[in-house]
């Protein structure tokens, strides 16, 4: 039987790992992501996991013992936040390149210095380059059922990749919100066995990662190449059995909201696309035409369904929940990756960078607000008025600028 | 016209040898060959022991003999014999 | 402490399986590469073996093979002490909960000095924290090789290296003298390891046997295992075994258990009836050349307190 639940982003995960019986997971605290550990050593103490949980003695060392444990044959979990998701940069690409399907849970979070507990989403950004499949869930729901999804897709004989499940740090990860845990039958159907082709077995031995020759190397990085193109069909098949088995529909990339009849859209990932939703509502009311792009998948690139749908529009603004110091015209990673994407498409519209949510900050309906006002106004002239925004700090919408001086008099920036 | 790579195994994960590993054969590095004179050999095995390459053989009916195949020719177990029964020969000086 | 079926003499190795087969790029007459053979002779099929990063990784898979007829899996220098853990943690978890029909397998890492005891210090150290079945052999040749000799905190005071040239600044080459991973694992900090050891390549039984034991234990083991470099150290390829006799003759090198965590009762393997002077033994290899008497007077005091700080009883070579 499914069950109603209240509970946050971390006990729904916990909730999905416990339906898919992982065998090892690896701790290591860290705001925000610490509570799904607690959470998976609670059950696994009163027996309604069978998990083994091996306290790492880093970040770096939690997905080194996740690989270890994944290269002999067990299904195995990890997580972070923040610094410890960069400290642990080293392994990711020899997960992913040795094609270990492990799954980690990233509750994001702004990126030292200084130390700031708010969700940013540059954390999991940074290894965007490595092999790994994620996305951003945008509530518990979600995040339990992305879990499941990638569990599915990541083990996929033909696939063979680790997953990352990424939420707002705060925003998912700790609001009490309500949610369905399936029922086991459900996820048994879902959900095969984990069973490697290649696992450390001293019946079948095999070597593992040897050193190769440079000539060997194109090869090996042209299959992770392609296989990430496969990703996308396994993940449109897996989304719509999704659908069947469980009865909660996901738009496989891209989820529009009141796009029908938007001139103008935001396009962002993750939790804050719950606010948005509500401005959008109030937007209409006073007359903008202005929808939601919310982008499920980070990798595999969403590029096919972006290019498809952006050219329904005439303005983008695409939102950043973070930061990349010296990117291309003052955007952030993700608005970066979209302009990459349409760069070439004919009726593209006119894509223009916000940087909002930093620090764990909400993006309240006032900034939605701007930010609309902002995008009108580039929609009126017909062109970009200013490339990359970042919101309360350069905005150019009407009353910015009395808004920016009387804040300069209250706390002047350098 | 596009070059064509090698094949390369799913991962790099490829099997386990057997007996030797015919990736890295290593007998053409060497310039001295260990010889063992069967009069003097007590077959006490201790060429055998300390070869790094395992490439002394050992058999009841045969006693020492050398893996000519893989035999760097470092030359230790000629120096651990304890009797001398092991001399390092140049290469240049065989047929084969 | 659990029982080992151990082995009785030389002769009797020629009757067990060779799992570190001919076939690999290492140095002629590389010491680690003998100590692979040694290790995994010991320990025989049911072994699976984690090598991070380091000469015994590179030269021994170039290229896309290896010569191991058992499981084996590339770790980073950083992580093998976590690698191993989740290995060791899958393997109980899946027995225990029937995924797999297995027997627990022998679990081994060969890490070197510097993926044991310098950038890999911290997950071996978490590895024995824990508690987790597996045997750590940190096959020690006294430097970064791979990368072409370079300093490690296992380089011995007044060796040169890449990074530690004799000049007139710094006329005795390397400064510091050697971090001591027994002294730090084993003498009381890391208490689930229930047996430790020293050894040397130059002691093949009693090297075996130590493996042996280790494997045996219910929980971690280490074994701080000295491995001759001719090409580090800068020695003829065939003096190999030689020299690593010399290094326990001189006190260089000492072999010792630590038993049931028992570090002020160690045993001792092999005391030489006096020890030699360790000029006789710094003479062998180029890497210490450069030594003036002082530094070679430095050695020797270093070598003397340590023989005493351990407990070994044994007549000293005065220290000038």
């Amino acid at each position: 039987m499914a069950i109603k639940k209240r509970g946050t982003g971390l006990t729904a995960v916990a909730d999905a790992w416990q339906l898919a019986d992982i065998d090892v997971s690896a701790s290591f605290p860290i705001r925000p992501y610490t509570a799904i550990m607690a959470e998976l050593a609670k059950r696994i103490a009163n027996g309604t996991m069978k998990c083994e949980m091996v306290h790492g003695e880093g970040e770096h060392a939690q997905f080194s013992i996740a690989h270890g444990a994944s290269m002999a044959g067990a299904r195995a979990t990890t997580g972070s936040s923040g610094v410890g998701v960069t400290y642990a940069f080293e392994t990711y690409s020899p997960i992913a390149g040795g094609r270990c399907p492990i799954q980690a849970i990233v509750g994001d979070r702004t990126l030292d210095p200084p130390g700031d507990f708010g969700s940013e989403h540059t954390d999991c950004l940074t290894l965007r380059d490595n092999g790994w499949i994620y996305g951003w869930a945008q509530d518990a729901q979600e995040s339990l059922d992305n879990s499941l999804m990638y569990f599915r897709i990541g083990e996929d004989p033909e696939v063979m990749l680790p997953q990352i499940v990424a939420m707002d740090g705060y925003f998912v990860t700790h609001i009490a919100q309500d949610y369905e845990m399936p029922a086991q039958e459900q996820v048994d159907k879902y959900l095969p066995k984990f069973n490697p082709q290649f696992r450390l077995d001293t019946k079948n031995p095999v070597i593992m990662g040897p050193q190769i020759e440079p000539e060997m190397g194109p090869p090996l990085e042209w299959d992770r190449h392609v296989v990430m193109t496969k990703v996308k069909e396994k993940i449109v098949q897996a989304t719509e059995e999704f659908a069947q088995v469980f009865g909660r529909t996901y738009a496989p990339f891209v989820e529009e909201y009141m796009t029908d009849d938007a001139d103008m859209v935001f396009v962002l990932q993750g939790a804050h696309a719950v606010t948005c939703r509500s401005a959008i509502k109030y937007l209409r009311e006073a007359g903008y035409k202005v929808g939601m792009c919310r982008i499920r998948w980070f990798r595999p690139f969403p590029d096919d369904a972006l290019q498809e749908i952006l050219t329904k529009f005439k303005v983008a603004g695409v939102i950043d929940t973070g930061t990349s110091y010296g990117a291309p015209c003052a955007g952030g990673v993700l608005s970066t990756e979209v302009k990459a994407a349409m760069s070439e498409i004919l009726n593209k519209p006119i894509i223009q960078s916000f940087t909002s949510g930093l620090g764990g900050e909400t993006i309240t309906h006032d900034e939605f607000f701007a930010m609309a006002e902002m995008m009108q106004e580039t929609l009126k002239a017909g062109k970009l008025i200013q490339s990359g925004t970042w919101v309360n700090f350069n905005d150019y919408h009407e009353g910015a600028s009395q808004i920016n001086a009387a804040k300069n008099e209250a706390a002047p920036s350098k | 016209m596009a070059k064509v790579y090698k094949q390369v195994p799913f991962a790099a994960i490829v099997p386990s040898p057997q007996t030797e590993n015919e990736g890295m054969i290593t007998g053409n590095w060497r310039f001295l060959r260990p010889v063992v004179d069967k009069e003097q050999c007590t077959e006490c095995k201790t060429c055998y022991i300390y070869c790094p390459d395992a490439c002394v053989n050992y058999s009841k009916d045969e006693g020492i003999s050398f893996n000519l195949k893989y035999c760097k020719g470092c030359g230790v177990c000629s120096n651990v014999c304890p009797v001398g029964a092991v001399s390092r020969v140049p290469e240049l000086d065989f047929d084969d | 402490m659990a029982v080992a079926e151990l082995i009785k003499s030389i002769a009797q190795t020629t009757d067990l399986v060779e799992t570190y087969v001919p076939g690999h790029r290492t140095c002629a007459g590389c010491g680690p590469a003998l100590a692979y053979r040694l290790v995994a002779k010991a320990a025989g099929k049911n072994t699976i073996f984690i090598g991070p990063t380091g000469c015994m990784y590179v030269a021994n898979t170039s290229y896309a093979c290896g010569p191991w007829a058992v499981p084996w899996t590339h770790a980073q220098i950083t992580n093998g002490g976590a690698v191993a853990s989740g290995i060791a943690e899958a393997y109980r978890m899946m027995i225990k909960k029937g995924k797999v029909e297995d027997d627990y397998p022998n679990i081994i890492v060969m890490a070197g000095d510097g993926g044991c005891s310098d950038i890999g210090l911290q997950a071996m150290s978490a590895m024995f924290y824990r508690g987790h079945k597996v045997l750590c052999v940190m096959y020690d040749n006294e430097s970064y090789a791979n990368t072409g000799i370079q300093v490690s905190p296992s380089t011995p005071y007044g060796a040169t290296t890449m990074f530690t040239p004799a000049g007139p600044e710094i006329p005795e080459a390397k400064k510091h003298h050697l971090k001591d991973p027994m002294a730090i694992f084993c003498s009381g900090g890391h208490p689930y390891i229930k047996y430790a050891a020293t050894a040397s390549i130059g002691y093949p039984i009693d090297l075996m046997n130590k493996v042996r034991k280790g494997l045996a234990q219910d929980g971690p083991a280490f074994i701080h295992l000295q491995c001759t470099c001719p090409k580090g150290w800068s020695f003829p390829s065939d003096q190999t075994i030689e020299i690593a006799k010399l290094a326990v003759e001189t006190g260089m090198w000492n072999l010792y258990e630590v038993v049931d965590g028992d570090w002020a009762n160690k045993i001792f393997n092999v005391v030489p009836k006096k020890l030699k002077p360790v000029d006789e033994y710094l003479q062998t290899q180029k890497r210490f050349c450069h030594l003036q008497p002082e530094h070679v007077a430095e050695i020797q005091n270093f070598v003397n307190n340590r023989a005493k700080a351990l407990g070994m009883e044994v007549p000293l070579p005065p220290a000038k």
